[in-house]
């Protein structure tokens, strides 16, 4: 198998947009191209996230529209579905057809727009990825997924509405130093805690917005990015899944899919929870943020909160945690989260992020998670 | 095989129907093919109690759109009493009186003209 190489990344601001998720796509596909130093001609295939464009745009078949929009109407091309984690699977995939052999040059990306319908209506679009005989005809939303996460995690460990609203406190602070964030501004504690309920006891603060945007990213095989001193490594790239219906999770205090991904891409990378120096991961919910870093290994089951709590996964603390802002500030066009953590991720370890650069990152890790804890993807990225 | 349909018409009537594993003796929500513990094809209809206790819960109050006019309703996921777990509406009980390893029943409801799963107070 061969190595594979991140060599170019583009993102466009996130929030409302009136331009298409078609067209925010192509615009970050061309700072990607241009970073990558490519001519559109070298791109070999395209592997695409998009999500809801059939509720709120009316358009399936967006890989080729998406392509199209770009200007390389003849690529290979495919959308990726997989909820909330699209990109980062087509991600996944891109890597294998460049480390298989098949192809020497892949761009990947996602595109999202949702701020064109009612919160409404994209509440419920989004339910869509919860099961449609057990779940959905019971009005459960994601907010609603993730707050009985929340409560079976504070029964198991104690852990504290004030310990979420630091993960939120926490994003927003390093979303302020991001200028593609949704949000650019700090927010403090109580605003968080006096929040309105949204699904008890996630509060309006605890979850993430709607969010339209475009993420892309240009990846090569190791005879191409040879020669380039920017281009980071895909060190190890895995997905994992679980089981569908919320009432077949066996604990749902955890995140087995993100156990199972973790675990995979620590051993491909043959690295360990200690060597990582900067994680993207999926903050759809403040709880989620804390499942997620005891998933990765980062803490012992039951100590993501207090970890929260004290600044570990601050910038400048043990383990940076989302410094681009994660999904919380910097917002989560879903069709291209995936793409967009690899970019932050990438820029980190080219030591490029600015104000929000973690000192001395060499590895890094992106966690996304797909719809109602059904679907995980995890990655490692790094330098020789 | 129980289908979705057949377990649905069943939970209109009271009755709510779990798979039973041959093989290990799992118990499941139809429908499945192979049971995910052991790999066997050799289910069995049960019927289920009913009684269980609640796992987790929450009160949703910004719904989806088709639910709009239902918000608040608070929503759970039940461990029955067999072993299986189920997601579900809590209806009559207040809020605030809600709490993990409360006993609760299974009874049917309607919701958008269709059978639905819901939990009240048990013993």
């Amino acid at each position: 198998m061969r190595r594979v190489a991140v060599i170019g990344v583009g993102v466009t601001k996130f929030g409302k947009h009136e331009r298409t998720s078609g067209e925010l796509f192509a615009q970050a596909a061309v700072d990607a191209l241009a970073d990558a130093e490519l001519p559109p001609r070298a791109v070999q295939a395209l592997y695409y996230g998009n999500v809801v464009g059939g509720e709120t745009e009316h358009q399936l078949h967006t890989g080729p529209q998406a392509a199209s929009i770009l200007g390389i109407p003849t690529v290979p091309t495919t959308r990726f579905e997989a909820a909330c984690a699209s990109s980062h699977a087509a991600f996944r995939h891109a890597v294998m057809e460049i480390a298989s052999g098949v192809s020497d040059v892949v761009l990947v990306g996602g595109g999202e727009r949702v701020l064109n319908v009612s919160t409404a209506d994209a509440t419920e679009y989004f339910a869509y990825a919860s099961d449609a005989s057990w779940e959905q005809p019971l009005g459960l939303t994601f907010p609603g997924v993730f707050a009985l996460v929340a409560r079976a995690h504070m029964a198991k460990h104690g852990t504290t509405e004030a310990q979420m609203a630091a993960v939120a406190v926490k994003n927003h602070r390093h979303g302020a130093l991001n200028p593609k964030a949704q949000f650019q501004k700090e927010i403090t504690l109580e605003t968080v805690l006096t929040s309105a309920y949204i699904a008890d006891p996630l509060k309006l603060y605890d979850c993430c917005p709607f969010t339209d945007g475009g993420a892309a990213i240009v990846l090569a095989a190791e005879e191409v990015a040879r020669t380039r001193p920017r281009a980071v490594w895909v060190l190890g790239t895995a997905a994992a899944s679980d089981s569908m219906l919320l009432g077949d999770k066996k604990d749902l205090s955890r995140v087995m899919a993100t156990e199972r991904a973790a675990k995979a891409a620590y051993e491909q990378a043959g690295k360990s929870p200690a060597d990582v120096d900067v994680v993207e991961l999926h903050d759809c919910f403040t709880i989620a943020e804390i499942v997620a870093t005891e998933g990765l290994g980062l803490f012992e089951p039951g100590a993501g909160g207090v970890a929260a709590e004290r600044g570990w996964t601050s910038l400048g603390g043990r383990i940076p945690v989302n410094p681009s802002g994660g999904l919380k500030a910097k917002g989560h066009p879903i069709g291209a989260t995936g793409a967009a953590q690899i970019a932050e991720v990438v820029t980190q370890i080219r030591g490029e992020a600015g104000p929000r650069q973690v000192g001395g990152a060499r590895t890094g890790l992106t966690h996304t998670l797909g719809g109602n804890t059904a679907t995980v993807l995890v990655s490692l990225f790094g330098r020789d | 095989m129980i289908t979705l349909k057949g377990f649905f018409e069943r939970a209109r009537d009271g009755c709510l129907t779990g798979i039973k594993c041959g093989g290990c003796g799992e118990i499941a929500i139809p429908p499945k093919e192979f049971c995910a513990s052991c790999g066997t094809r050799a289910w069995q209809a049960v019927q289920l109690s009913g009684d269980g206790t609640l796992a987790s819960y929450t009160v949703i109050r910004v719904a989806p759109a088709r639910h709009a006019a239902d918000a608040p309703y608070a929503v759970g996921v039940v461990r029955l009493k067999e072993g299986a777990s189920i997601f579900g509406r809590i209806v009559d009980i207040p809020f605030e009186k809600l709490s993990v390893g409360l006993p609760l029943r299974f009874r049917p409801i309607v919701v958008n003209e269709q059978t639905s799963v819901a939990f009240s107070e048990g013993d």
